[in-house]
């Protein structure tokens, strides 16, 4: 069964006086449990294709289908509540926040959906285990190397049990090794939970990990 | 998001940035103590002076007496002269706001105590509303029902006497000569009077008591049971015209101005007009209430009330002079916040972004903001609260003691000029957290709006 169906996606942008189509007549089906990584050249919307995906952009034109709801007609209110219990995300530059700990960041999304305190850091110590830096709960982003800090963010995407994962670029700032590491654990615990990911990722080395790998070229799908 | 944690979130992200969120709490407090100190001097301004207005005489007393006749009085003015007699007590009497009326007669005359020699100006009372009229005695007793003879002095009465022989001024006008008021006490003062037929009557008064410094008003006046008084008003009036004529029917014609006193009606000038009557009120409120709407009736009516009206009049303009002053020094403290809160959020537009990815909804994330600006508006006006506390110990410690010694002497106790009551307080801590929470609508709505996508995007 399908989670997610992108259908003849087309999303431009508007750059002062020209226009620029990022994704141009794109479909895609993503199966239940698929670990799919999206290739490309920079700016040919591989980006913009995770935003649409995960409802924080609206297509010009075309439909989203996340388990049968069609994203792009659902009101801002409703997106949130369908990020908070269905989607996690990893991003390239980590973002996590500085001013909390490992297990805070990790909990914040748990926080957000109004989870009470004892619950949550429960849970995040159990995603932080995951990834294996329990140990480091107590330490601030700042403290961390950039290859912890993306773990301690890959287990913020998977403290609230998402169905899917978004990571963009998630491995960008990390050597080979770190970076293979990282992808392992992600796709061990998507697994295990039989969790969707979506990875955006230029090193064909992670690629090679993949169910399926789809390649982009100027907003439209070459090859799978 | 739960409050609690909004709260903790928000608490946290205030204080990434110590030093400006100090400086940002300083200029709220700033703010805050100005507008506190402020208010607190008019509100002690005001206070003082219901203090020195209360020395002087009660705020819930009013002296009603007959309005004068005079040449050339308005007609309708004249229509509505009354006359101050028993009917009209108990109408005064029976108005709303009103405890008691206390008619009285007063007499003056020559008075000895032993070898000296004095003015006496006597005023006759029930002896049973005294207490009603907030007559304290600091020595003795007050009159009771069986007093016949026996009185209750005011506390300057005794520099009235002086040693027979030496002349001087029958009654003292200005500073006490400072004599001890108690030498009054348990003496006899002879009083007598005499009548236009030149007839005299002696009476021989015992001091059973002496009033309190309160009320200077009455601190010349010896208070007699009013039946007393009654009495020897009768005897002063034989074979007079009485002198309360002209006021019963007032002369209009240029052919009666001679005559003009036998026009008076032969009821009305047999009826027992009083000198003059005390109406004690409920309250200060009904006191300028109702001394207008004695005045309205026909009637002479004064009290202390009526000049705190005016004086209340400038107090509430000097506070809003004040209170003005005190606001904008606020509103800077305000913009203060406003430009805090905007730049935190061109700090954080990335963050913002990333905890909307996250599932913060609209409502987490204004709340959020509108939180740590209110939370500087707290801070500002708790930490005001305290430096104006002190501020005003200050104030009142040293201008408050040269202002006391200036006003009332060297000895006076020190005036407390800047007074915070309570609801200042709560005021000040409710209003400065409302203007944070003002000054982060701005800033929190910019937030709220911003694009998440921000967060997915890598610069
Ligand atoms: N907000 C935007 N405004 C204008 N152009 C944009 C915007 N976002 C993306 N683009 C353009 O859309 C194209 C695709 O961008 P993106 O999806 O970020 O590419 P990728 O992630 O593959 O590098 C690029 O040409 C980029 O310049
Ligand atoms: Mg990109």
């Amino acid at each position: 069964m399908a989670i997610l169906a992108l259908r003849d996606i087309v999303k431009k942008y508007r750059m002062g006086d020209s226009i620029v189509t990022a994704l141009d007549h794109l479909s895609i089906t993503v199966e239940d449990g698929e670990f799919v990584t999206v290739s490309g050249t920079s700016g040919c919307g591989k980006t913009t294709l995770l935003n649409i995906a995960a409802g924080l952009e609206r297509p010009t034109k075309g439909e989203v289908r996340f388990r049968n709801v069609a994203l792009n007609k659902l009101k801002e209110k409703d997106l949130v509540l369908f990020r908070r219990k269905f989607m996690g995300f990893v991003f390239q530059g980590y973002n996590l926040l500085p001013a909390l700990t490992a297990l805070e960041n990790v909990a914040l999304p748990l926080v957000f959906a109004g989870i009470a305190r004892k619950e949550r850091l429960a849970r995040a110590m159990q995603a932080l285990e995951l990834v294996g830096l329990a140990d480091r709960c107590r330490h601030k982003p700042m403290e961390m190397s950039g290859g912890q800090q993306q773990r301690v963010s890959i287990a913020r995407a998977l403290v609230n049990r998402p169905k899917i994962i978004f990571a963009d670029e998630p491995t960008g700032n990390l050597d080979t090794r770190t970076s293979a590491e990282i992808v392992a654990h992600l796709k061990e615990a998507a697994k295990r939970d039989r969790q969707t990911v979506v990875l955006v990722t230029h090193d064909s080395n992670i690629a090679g990990i993949a169910d399926r790998i789809i390649y982009m070229s100027d907003g439209r799908l070459v090859d799978e | 998001m739960k409050a609690n944690d909004l709260l903790v979130l928000a608490n946290r992200n205030l204080w990434r940035r110590k030093g400006r969120t100090i400086l940002t709490v300083l200029g709220m407090t700033i703010g805050t103590v100005s507008v506190i100190v402020l208010f607190s001097l008019g509100i002690g301004l005001a206070e003082w002076q219901r203090v020195s207005m209360e020395q002087w005489g009660s705020l819930n007393i009013i002296t009603v007496s007959q309005a004068f006749f005079y040449p050339g009085m308005p007609e309708e003015e004249r229509d509505k002269l009354r006359l101050l007699n028993e009917q009209a007590v108990s109408e005064i009497e029976a108005m709303p706001g009103v405890l008691g009326v206390a008619p009285a007669f007063t007499v003056g005359g020559e008075a000895r105590k032993g070898r000296e020699r004095g003015y006496l100006q006597l005023i006759g009372i029930e002896p049973g509303k005294m207490a009603l009229m907030e007559f304290e005695p600091k020595a003795g007793r007050l009159l009771h029902d069986e007093d016949r003879y026996n009185v209750v002095a005011g506390a300057h009465v005794i520099n009235n006497f002086m040693q027979l022989g030496r002349p001087g001024p029958a009654a003292v006008i200005g500073p006490p000569a400072g004599r001890d008021s108690l030498e009054l006490l348990d003496q006899r003062l002879v009083l007598t009077l005499q009548n236009a037929r030149g007839q005299k009557r002696r009476y021989t008064l015992n001091v059973v008591g002496i009033l309190g410094p309160q009320f200077a008003e009455r601190a010349h006046s010896v208070y007699a049971p009013l039946s007393l008084l009654r009495e020897m008003h009768n005897f002063i009036n034989q074979g007079a015209q009485p002198a309360q004529v002209h006021l019963v029917e007032p002369v209009n014609r240029q052919r009666d101005q001679a005559a003009g006193l036998q026009r008076v009606r032969r009821r009305e000038r047999l009826e027992l007009q009083y000198s003059f009557a005390s109406v004690r009120t409920k309250s200060v409120e009904y006191t300028k209430q109702l001394g207008e709407e004695l005045r309205q009736m026909g009637y002479q009516a004064h009290s202390i009330a009526d000049q705190l009206e005016g004086i209340e009049q400038g107090t509430r303009t000097v506070q809003a002079v004040l209170g003005g002053i005190g606001a904008i020094s606020l509103l800077v403290a305000t913009i203060g916040i406003i430009n805090t809160m905007v730049m935190s959020i061109y700090e954080r537009t990335r963050e913002i972004a990333v905890i909307k990815v996250l599932g913060a909804s609209f409502s987490d994330i204004r709340g959020l903001f509108l939180t740590e600006a209110a939370l500087i508006g707290l801070l500002g006006g708790i930490l005001g609260l305290v430096c104006s506390f002190l501020l005003s110990l200050l104030i009142n410690i040293y201008a408050g003691a040269a202002i006391g010694a200036g006003a009332m002497g060297p000895e006076a106790p020190p005036v407390r000029i800047s007074v915070i009551p309570l609801w200042l307080t709560v005021f000040a801590l409710a209003f400065s957290t409302t203007i944070g929470l003002i000054a982060g609508l701005y800033p929190a709505t910019r937030a709220m709006r911003l694009d998440p996508v921000t967060a997915m995007r890598h610069y």
